[in-house]
């Protein structure tokens, strides 16, 4: 008898900008929707875990797609891509993710995203309060400078794994070897469009002043972070929900950068608090 | 009171030549780098993913690629079983500690896989310092 997971894949083409993006996703369960961003230069395959955690799906609707240019979603494809240098801004971004989820027709979702996935919910929750139950910004801060480097795609070094051995101690010691390497595994993958995402992360993303205009009584805003994140650590967290008005932070114990993927047994603890506090307020 | 630099010269040549993380991926690890712990410095010299030579006493005008250096306090914290946030890693270090790394990033670059495996071999064997 073969061995089936319940999770199911499937492409559906959108429009952002005039891009047509034929996009990969990821789905189980059922209920709410949750929709779950990767990190920069990864793809959906980091909430594996999630995608088929029982306690979870039985009353969440766990969606993790592919951005374009990421897994198997394509570049657009009505576009000469290659002849212009990638550089995600958050505007670009937050459409795609508006436009992801009105073509699946989802109503109310929650959004996760981690590290530049969470630096985009907090755009969301800024820019379109009302189109999402909550945001869950993961590893995320207002501001997170100093990523956006050439070394990612050198062309004199192995760019695959400048990048996964590059992000290799975002992750805890304690978090176990299969998925330490499997998350360097999956960031051989993506580094031509790294570089591009962390333009998003560390340029254009920039929220300094701005936090004070989130409404979380519309769009609540729970903030998780690992101890062992050297990129955005546990104080630069904390210290953007506090500015949140009605900001909740969670510290995360023992797990860094890419909790999803590096330890999620431990993560889920986390998740399932978050998500208890949005139901509490939804 | 620390290990001498000779025995941990000894054991780091060892545990590094037969790792078998490092072994699936040698036969181009091959660059020359300076460990300095602030009581103790070392060069080692990797060739096609083994130990070559270790200098456990470097002079001024000893050559190298890159180096890392940090305090002896900062070594003693790699080396812990389980490191402490911050001290778990080369960029971690960089980017939160008191860690430097200086000289020819492309060949750290170049090596990074392979290196912060070996990096990583003194949560195991321990520092000098």
């Amino acid at each position: 008898m073969a061995k089936h997971s319940p999770v199911i894949g499937r492409y559906v083409t959108i429009d952002v900008d005039g891009c047509e993006y034929k996009v990969f996703y990821l789905r189980n369960g059922q209920g709410i929707p949750l929709v779950c961003q990767h990190t920069a230069g990864c793809h959906n395959h980091q909430w594996r875990d999630l995608l088929e955690d029982a306690e979870v799906t039985e009353n969440y609707d766990v969606i993790a797609y592919d951005l374009a240019r990421h897994g198997k979603s394509d570049p657009p494809l009505n576009r000469e891509w290659w002849k212009e240098e990638y550089k995600l801004t958050a505007d670009h971004y937050m459409k795609f993710i508006n436009a992801f989820c009105d073509a699946l027709e989802l109503r109310n979702p929650i959004f996760m995203g981690s590290s530049f996935g969470g630096n985009v919910a907090l755009q969301l929750a800024l820019h379109h309060p009302d189109r999402y139950r909550a945001v869950i910004p993961v590893e995320a801060a207002h501001y997170a400078p100093g990523f956006y480097i050439d070394w990612w795609r050198h062309p004199h070094a192995n760019a695959a794994q400048v990048c996964a051995s590059g992000v290799w101690d975002l992750m805890a010691p304690q978090s176990p070897d299969m998925d330490r390497w499997l998350t360097w595994h999956y960031y051989t993958q993506g580094s031509e469009t790294f570089k591009g995402d962390l333009y998003f992360y560390s340029v254009d993303h920039d929220l300094r002043g701005k936090l004070g205009g989130i409404d979380t009584s519309r769009c609540p805003v729970v903030m998780m972070t690992g101890t062992y994140d050297y990129l955005t650590p546990p104080e630069a967290t904390e210290e953007t929900a506090r500015q949140i008005p009605g900001g909740i932070y969670i510290e995360m114990e023992d797990i860094g950068h890419f909790p999803m993927s590096e330890n999620y047994p431990l993560f889920r603890n986390y998740l399932k608090e978050a998500l208890r506090l949005i139901d509490e307020r939804s | 009171m620390p290990m001498s630099v000779r025995d941990w010269a000894v054991k780091f040549s060892d545990a590094s030549d037969n790792d078998p993380t490092i072994a699936a991926m040698a036969k181009y690890f091959t660059c020359k780098y300076l460990w300095d712990m602030e009581d103790a410095s070392v060069i080692v010299e990797m060739v096609d993913g083994k130990v070559y030579s270790i200098n456990i006493d470097p002079g001024p005008m000893d050559p190298w690629d890159f180096a890392l250096r940090a305090s002896a306090h900062t070594w003693r914290e790699f080396s812990r079983p389980v490191p402490k946030p911050m001290y778990h890693g080369i960029y971690s270090a960089s980017f939160r500690k008191d860690l430097k790394i200086e000289g020819n990033h492309l060949i750290l670059m170049q090596n990074l896989r392979n290196f912060i495996v070996q990096f990583e071999l003194l949560r195991k064997i321990g520092v000098p310092v």
